[in-house]
């Protein structure tokens, strides 16, 4: 399993329901592309620390979480500066840095399960419109969250081995064992879910079912 | 979608996930690349239109859910409105495009050569061409620089793209030697 | 003795004429399908196995394995996978309580077990499980067979224990409360209740093994078919695992490399290149399995 970005707490945020915080931050971000106003960018960018902070995090772990979009905000502030103008750069930055501190604020305060209870109500309509089968999506998802870490550890697993062999650094060296192993796994990961039962019947045509085995028998098993 | 086909897409997911998570390797210039936006190129150029679309709408699904799965740790919703949220928005499309002329474009019975060739030239289209049109509007409208400073400032990453999509076509092809897979 | 005379003489294919192709005509008698003619049965009509052995048939855990014991019968099973012939015209018949199923890689093994829950379908011939086809009638048996795969890392579908042990459940229609209940039993049978909501990249291969069991006894299953249960194992684990599966009530058809975990069974068979090449009590077959691969 990968480590999701929320971090436990009892913030006002962690409280408050995933749909509505996901709203509000749609709401926020869309109405900051129509300010211009520095003066107001500048107070949305305060709100957004603010925000960020109420959450509990302190700003040395928010600054190490959005490094990576702090950096690219840099690069392209110094762009806007050089290429159009410093007023404009200003505001791009205070803009873009405001929406990634609130949408940095719900990621930290909603659980991965708490995202993924949206993310299928949202699969509804659209399997209503016959976009997706809602239950094939949301088993992908779990799959695929179930297996990251089983691949990366055997893409380390080949880089490592590849390295004993000297052949470190090669791209070719990684991908094409990674991607057959991937491959042939996924045939039998296909499999044990077809064992299993999958897709699930419809409630109505479930035929009766077998009385379960009680643990009477718990004392007598390893 | 057969159950094979599920568990390819959420597979292939964690591959590109799983590649962003690998150090960069230095290419044959030593410059080093990330291999995730490869990864798109390989699950398309694998897993043909439709199923390497889903791979990575899997993938960005992945990000909203506040996982950090993007090279060098990123996710979450702070992406989404980001400078380059158009080029990960353009992945779904990207990787499309790139499937169906993979299925188009490779002729089987020709030779490894030709073959990889050819894939070059639909991971070109799809995984650059295509990916720059959606990603170039949206940096260019949330940094106001317009469209033609936009399209500048992506032209460094050109190179490096290119050499991406040469890599996974001979992957693609070295693979599919081990592995039969229909494209779909 | 050459492998060729035995196959011509002793082990000739069953007389399925009475069974129709679909296999869903009532089910054949078992006297008729149970062995090839002209050769002793260990596991017979009597109840030799509750009786000689109560221990290993399940007896220990108070249930009579004979009373799920379900009748699989092959009848002649063609399969043909990527142009190689995995499985040969395989007609033969299951329904004792132990069954296992010995023969080298690529031999077909798993193909054989694969067939019963309708994963692989059989070129030609047909499949049935008491008087189910597997291929037609496939989501009916997988909720009475359950399947335990060689690598539990590719059967466990989600992070975390607790929830994937539902996921069998919910598939088969199961209330929540109802699944909550079964998920708890099941942890309990194999005594891995700690490991509940675990995530499962942390478990070490053995207790993957068990969780992936519990899964599968959860829907309460007549049948267990095993894929080799101890490849991924270390000793003491792969001992656990043999522990469980001794006092497993349910019929257990176990495909194993590993000779010993079979070695007390009634019946065992073994594969080569697609074909039953040998069927018997456990030491006859396992002998002349170790005889020919010397």
């Amino acid at each position: 399993m990968i480590a999701s970005l929320a971090r436990p707490g009892s913030s006002p945020l962690h409280r408050l329901a995933a749909a509505p915080k996901l709203a509000g931050l749609a709401i926020t971000a869309t109405a900051l592309f129509f300010v211009d106003d520095p003066r107001l960018l500048a107070t949305a960018f305060a709100l957004g620390l603010t925000v960020a902070r109420s959450t509990g995090a302190h700003f040395a772990e928010i600054g190490r979480d959005l490094a990576g979009a702090a950096m690219a905000l840099a690069v392209l502030g110094l762009a806007d500066w050089l290429l159009v103008d410093g007023a404009t750069a200003l505001a791009v930055v205070l803009r873009l840095g405001a929406i990634a501190l609130l949408a940095h604020a719900v990621t930290m305060t909603t659980t991965t399960a708490e995202l993924f209870e949206v993310l299928e109500r949202l699969f509804g309509p659209a399997e209503r419109l016959g976009l997706i089968d809602a239950g094939r999506a949301a088993l992908t998802l779990t799959l695929a969250i179930r297996f990251v870490p089983l691949i990366v550890e055997e893409a380390q697993a080949i880089r490592e081995a590849q390295a004993a062999r000297g052949l470190d650094g090669s791209v070719l060296a990684l991908a094409v064992p990674l991607l057959v192993r991937v491959i042939v796994r996924s045939e039998a990961v296909a499999d044990a879910i077809d064992a299993r039962g999958f897709p699930p019947e419809r409630a109505a045509t479930a035929p009766p079912r077998p009385p379960a085995i009680r643990p009477e028998i718990e004392a007598d098993t390893p | 979608m057969t159950t094979r086909d599920l568990g390819l897409v959420a597979l292939m997911a964690a591959v590109i996930v799983a590649l962003g998570a690998v150090p960069a390797i230095p290419l044959a210039a030593g410059v080093p690349i990330t291999l995730q936006s490869m990864g798109v190129m390989l699950a398309a150029l694998i897993l043909g239109p439709r199923r390497a679309a889903a791979a990575v709408s899997v993938v960005i699904a992945l990000v909203a859910l506040g996982l950090p799965v993007l090279a060098g740790g990123r996710g979450g919703l702070a992406v989404f409105a980001g400078p380059t949220a158009g080029f990960l928005f353009g992945w779904v499309p990207a990787a499309f495009v790139t499937g169906f002329l993979a299925m188009v474009l490779e002729a089987t019975e020709k030779s490894t050569l030709v073959r990889t060739a050819q894939l070059t030239l639909a991971a070109i289209v799809g995984g650059i061409v295509v990916l720059y049109v959606c990603g170039i509007p949206w940096l260019a409208f949330v940094v106001e620089i317009g469209l033609a400073k936009a399209f500048m400032a992506s032209l460094p990453f050109v190179p490096g793209d290119l050499a991406k999509a040469i890599v996974a076509a001979v992957v693609t092809v070295k693979v599919r030697q081990a592995v039969a897979i229909e494209r779909k | 003795m050459p492998l060729s005379s035995l196959r011509g003489a002793e082990f000739r294919e069953f007389d399925f004429a009475h069974v129709s192709p679909t296999g869903l005509t009532p089910r054949p008698s078992p006297s008729k399908h149970r062995a090839p003619r002209g050769r002793p049965r260990v596991v017979g009509e009597g109840n030799e196995m509750s009786d000689t052995n109560p221990e290993r048939a399940g007896g220990a855990t108070g249930v009579d394995p004979r009373a799920l014991a379900q009748t699989i019968v092959f009848s002649g099973v063609t399969v043909v996978r990527d142009g190689r012939t995995a499985l040969d015209r395989v007609s033969i018949g299951f329904e004792e309580a132990r069954i296992g199923i010995v023969g080298l890689n690529g031999s077909g093994k798993s193909t054989l077990l694969k067939c019963i829950i309708g994963l692989v379908k059989p070129s030609a011939g047909s499949v049935s499980v008491d008087g189910r086809d597997a291929v037609g009638e496939a989501r009916a048996i997988r909720r009475a067979t359950g399947f335990l795969f060689q690598d539990p890392d590719n059967q466990i579908v989600f992070p975390v224990v607790g929830e994937d042990l539902g996921f069998g459940l919910k598939n088969h229609g199961y209330s929540r409360a109802e699944t909550a209940d079964r998920v708890e039993a099941a942890l309990t049978r194999l005594a891995i209740r700690h490991l509940a909501s675990r995530r499962i990249h942390e478990l070490s291969g053995g207790e993957k093994q068990l969780v992936a069991l519990a899964g599968v006894l959860a829907l309460a299953p007549k049948t267990v078919l095993f894929d080799e249960p101890t490849a991924h194992l270390d000793l003491k684990n792969r001992n656990r695992l043999r522990d469980v599966l001794q006092a497993l009530p349910e019929q257990a058809i176990v495909v194993s490399h590993d000779l010993e975990l079979v070695a007390d069974f009634p019946r065992v068979v073994m594969i080569e290149a697609g074909r039953i090449v040998r069927d018997g009590p456990a030491d006859e077959v396992l002998d002349h399995y170790r005889e020919a691969n010397r």
